[in-house]
């Protein structure tokens, strides 16, 4: 059994421990935003944020995140919410600002990849909240795979990564 | 009410309701068709569930409904809202739900192609159907003429008095039949027919504006049901144990460790083994652990990657098909070749490739003891994956049920039913009574799907004595473009529609032949011979479980093939000629829209009439490139500007430009989302990707063997959108803008370094034996 906090709630996990964490956030916490693209972290459709990092989940054991805080795509508003100390009824129709700028951008075409590409921003952007195009390029290309869009959506994802950036800033200003 | 004359669709009351009300437009088949109807017990949408097209709701939202599915295009989403917003005269914001791609819940047929050209006049029509009779009940309800009634925003009003079309269904059960020909499971499936007055493209409100996806939200959200999430009760994850090579049989599936592995079950049926298990993580390792044991007959039929060309060009049977010639050919081109002082004689290689979806394909499928089939799936052609399943089981078409859910972009896999893993998913869950999830992994997806075909084209020009362009004859060899057989019936021995090298009654684009994909555009050009010759597909006949290297439409399906070589020759013809590359593609049209985009392309990317070539110093090379395509009614123009590392061989793509004139511009952010997606797609065919083979199978594997562009790799991309209403056509294709890299970025190879780089991908290795020759 491992205990891990999954956005932002305690969960006792049963599965063996050598699981990939994608299998467990799917299949037993229906936690659908990861998506299994390759099982072999060479695309990064799989990414959860755990500790803050970007992992991919698809090759990340259970046992390893075990104690850990992992949150989803379905967790980033909560995580928005609470990093913001936003109050409750504010918190509950509030996206996370990556969200909302893939959404004005309309970075999505198919879409399945974009889970990876919004975890990648998160990480980026609570580490780097201005970043220039070459940090951004950067951060999608390296670690241990690039991200890969087939759609070829890396022109909207920048626009939407620059535009999140804005409303961050002018959160974390206010 | 009796029944209403309404321009050839008969409007008519079923009853009336306490509360909410509606009318339902569906169809029926027009009388020639009603025997053919009649002998496909398919086509029988469940009476029981709605069949309409286009829902009006006596609370003022509307819901249309579509045949089609979406692949990231968001046409289905956007455009068709548009379209029908237009013909009613409502808010986009009206219709509030699309239903597309369930074959009991949606009314057309037809594979997802052809979203505008094909598809649009259907919902168009049946919309502008239901405008008219909205207008006659109207008329009724006020007692004014309807050529005196006016629409804005639903409302009907005229004579001082106003109501809106939620009003006039309210507490009624209004249907509207309209009428139809055709076949939901053969070719564009079901056609609306007869003439509806359209609203004038003039009097256009929503058509042409930026409306964002409403599919997006649930996808950014976390709350899309995708077709990975499915998950049904009792379910069981699958895996399938593929073959060593795409000609071996089984000799014996490996064991299963029972201790290690105690809730999984291998299944074999033929030549398919799988592997079931409750859990998804057992399925996997149990299948790697079967998969380790397994025991495969050796086959070497293909020619290897290395030899493809050679191939190609000496041992592919071209004679078995006569080949395609254009109209447009004409004139005595070996007598003006023989008469040019200028001449080109080139070859053009492009490799196979993949549609590489970054998921790969998966379904569930749900056998049920009562024999009805449920296939939930992410499919491009619902309704043939519904016959082909229905085929290999020896059952009715009606026992079947195709349900679409959105997935990983495919790009044309689907076009012909199926993606790959549906069938095996029916054959596992028939075999253990339960659901069951097939799921392939990143190899099964390289190594087992279909791919785009590889090509080869010969031409020759002749310049006359001013450099224009006196002949052009172009040969185009490809092989089998579409093989739609379900990969997973083959293997288990299971009936199939036929290969691609038998005639075909059933399969939509099956066949060997060739045909000339890519309209020619230079008019002015006096002699001219455009042939495309068709062959088996590699390695097909000498398998011993008839499978080769199984083709199917990606994205700009043929015309890539053949847009290549084309453009690619006509930059070289310039070159020859001494004219700016530009210049001579619009000195030989006359076609105006041509004419158009080319001086766009030309006025918005920087180019440098003549050519960018720098003093050769220092290792970086600069070189910029045109191509143009006409497809589907729409024309682009696409300029590229690279830089050549010349130690290196590597090609840095620094900007594309890209013009299109689709005539009737339908939604701008969309367009240009799907242009700079395609743009980017375009450049990773055009330096990286090649599908690699051996004489056994396919040997790329992953995103490694396989690689595609990446943010690193990402041009600068500018899309100039030329929205020409006057026109009156929604051209589309947003799909060639992968297509017009290739070309673009070769013509700026060739300028930037004076060599033609004839073989895609352009490579390093390949790039700096072309610097070093």
């Amino acid at each position: 059994m491992a205990t891990v906090v999954v956005n932002g709630v305690s969960r006792e996990l049963h599965a063996p421990a050598d699981t990939p964490l994608l299998y467990v956030l799917r299949n037993d916490l229906e936690l659908t935003g990861p998506q299994f693209g390759c099982g072999m972290a060479q695309c990064g459709a799989c990414s959860v944020l755990m500790n803050g990092k970007e992992v991919r989940s698809c090759i990340t054991p259970l046992a390893a995140a075990a104690g850990k805080e992992v949150t989803t795509l379905e967790g980033l508003p909560a995580r928005w919410a609470q990093q913001n100390k936003l109050a409750a009824e504010e918190a509950a129709k509030t996206l996370h600002p990556i969200q909302q700028a893939w959404i004005e951008e309309q970075t999505p075409l198919c879409g399945f990849c974009q889970n990876g590409m919004m975890i990648k921003a998160t990480e980026l952007l609570e580490r780097t909240p201005s970043p220039t195009v070459a940090q951004i390029k950067d951060a999608f290309t390296s670690g241990i795979s690039a991200h890969l869009c087939r759609c070829g959506t890396y022109t909207a994802i920048i626009e939407a990564v620059q535009r999140a950036a804005e409303t961050m800033a002018k959160r974390s200003k206010a | 009410m009796t029944s209403k004359n309404v321009f050839g669709a008969s409007l008519s009351r079923r009853g009336f309701v306490k509360t909410g009300g509606s009318l339902l437009a569906g169809f029926s088949l027009l009388k020639a068709d009603t025997q053919k109807t009649v002998a496909r017990p398919g086509n029988e949408i469940n009476p029981a569930l709605p069949n309409s097209w286009i829902e009006i709701h006596a609370d003022n939202t509307i819901l249309i409904r579509t045949g089609k599915s979406d692949f990231g295009q968001s046409t289905i989403f956007t455009a068709y809202r548009q379209i029908v917003a237009e013909e009613l005269s409502v808010p986009f914001e009206a219709i509030t739900k699309v239903i597309s791609g369930d074959t009991d819940r949606t009314p057309d047929g037809g594979g997802t192609y052809g979203l505008l050209a094909e598809g649009m006049p259907n919902i168009r029509k049946a919309a502008a159907y239901v405008h008219q009779a909205l207008l006659e009940l109207a008329s009724q309800q006020l007692g004014v003429p309807k050529d005196q009634l006016s629409v804005k925003d639903g409302i009907v009003s005229g004579g001082g008095k106003s109501v809106s079309y939620g009003g006039l269904v309210k507490n009624q059960q209004l249907s509207l039949t309209i009428p139809v020909k055709g076949d939901l499971q053969t070719g564009d499936g079901l056609t609306v027919e007869g003439n509806p007055p359209l609203k004038p493209v003039s009097q256009y409100a929503v058509v042409g504006k930026s409306f964002s996806n409403p599919a997006v939200v649930p996808k950014v959200t976390a709350k899309e049901i995708w077709v990975t999430d499915v998950r049904l009760p009792g379910m069981l994850h699958g895996r399938v144990v593929h073959p060593k090579t795409l000609g071996s049989k089984l000799i014996s599936a490996g064991p299963l460790d029972k201790a290690r592995f105690p809730n999984a079950q291998v299944i074999i049926k033929g030549n398919l083994v799988g592997v079931v298990a409750p859990t998804e993580w057992e399925a996997i390792q149990a299948a790697q652990h079967v998969d380790a044991g397994t025991k495969w007959s050796d086959w070497k039929g293909l020619p290897g990657s290395d030899r493809l060309y050679a191939f190609l060009k000496e041992d592919a049977d071209w004679k078995s098909v006569p080949p395609a010639k254009s109209d447009k050919s004409k004139g005595n081109v070996a007598a003006a070749l023989a008469g040019s002082p200028k001449k080109l004689n080139a070859t053009y290689e492009r490799p196979f490739l993949k549609h590489a979806p970054i998921g790969p394909t998966m379904a569930t499928a749900d056998v049920r003891p009562d024999g009805t089939v449920y296939v939930y799936s992410h499919t491009q052609y619902a309704q043939a994956l519904r016959r082909d399943i229905a085929h290999m089981l020896g059952a009715p078409v009606d026992k079947v049920v195709v349900r679409t859910f959105a997935g990983a972009g495919h790009y044309g896999r689907s076009n012909g039913g199926n993606a790959g893993a549906e069938d095996e998913a029916v054959i596992l869950s028939q075999a253990v009574g339960k659901p069951v999830r097939v799921q392939w992994m990143r190899p099964d997806d390289f190594q087992w799907s279909t791919q785009s075909s590889a090509a080869l084209a010969d031409v020759k020009i002749g310049l006359d004595a001013k450099g224009n362009l006196a002949a052009f004859e172009i040969d185009h060899y490809m092989p089998a473009m579409q093989d739609d057989r379900l990969v997973g019936a083959i293997l288990a021995g299971l009936p199939t529609i036929p290969a691609p090298d038998q005639p075909d009654d059933k399969g939509v684009l099956s066949g060997i032949a060739n045909d000339i994909d890519d309209p020619w555009i230079y008019d002015g050009t006096p002699t001219v011979l455009e042939r495309a010759y068709g062959t088996f597909q590699i390695g097909q006949k000498s398998s011993p479980i008839n499978v080769g290297l199984r083709d199917h439409s990606l994205r700009t399906p043929g015309q890539y093939q053949q847009n290549f070589p084309r453009e690619l020759a006509i930059t070289e013809a310039a070159s020859l000629a001494g004219i700016d590359p530009i210049q001579f593609r619009i000195q030989h049209t006359h076609d105006q829209r041509a004419v158009g985009v080319l001086e766009s392309v030309r006025d918005s990317s920087g180019w440098k009439t003549g050519s960018m070539r720098p003093a050769a110093n220092g290792d970086i090379a600069r070189g910029q490139g045109v191509a143009i395509m006409l497809r589907a009614g729409t024309y682009w123009a696409c300029v590229a500007q690279i830089a050549v590392n010349r130690k290196t061989g590597a090609i840095n793509v620094e900007k594309i430009t890209i013009s299109v004139d689709p005539g009737i511009v339908v939604n701008p952010l969309q367009l240009k989302r799907q242009i700079e997606g395609g743009s980017v797609m375009g450049v990773s065919m055009t330096l990286f990707e090649e599908v690699r083979f051996d004489q056994s199978g396919v040997v790329v594997s992953d995103w490694r063997s396989y690689p595609i562009a990446t943010m690193a790799d990402l041009p600068e991309i500018k899309v100039v959108l030329i929205n020409r209403p006057e026109v009156g056509i929604y051209g589309q294709g947003s799909e060639a803008a992968n297509s017009l890299a290739a070309p673009a970025i070769a013509g700026a190879f060739l300028d930037a370094t004076g060599k033609a780089a004839r073989r895609l991908p352009l490579k390093p290795d390949y790039v700096q034996s072309l610097l070093r020759a």
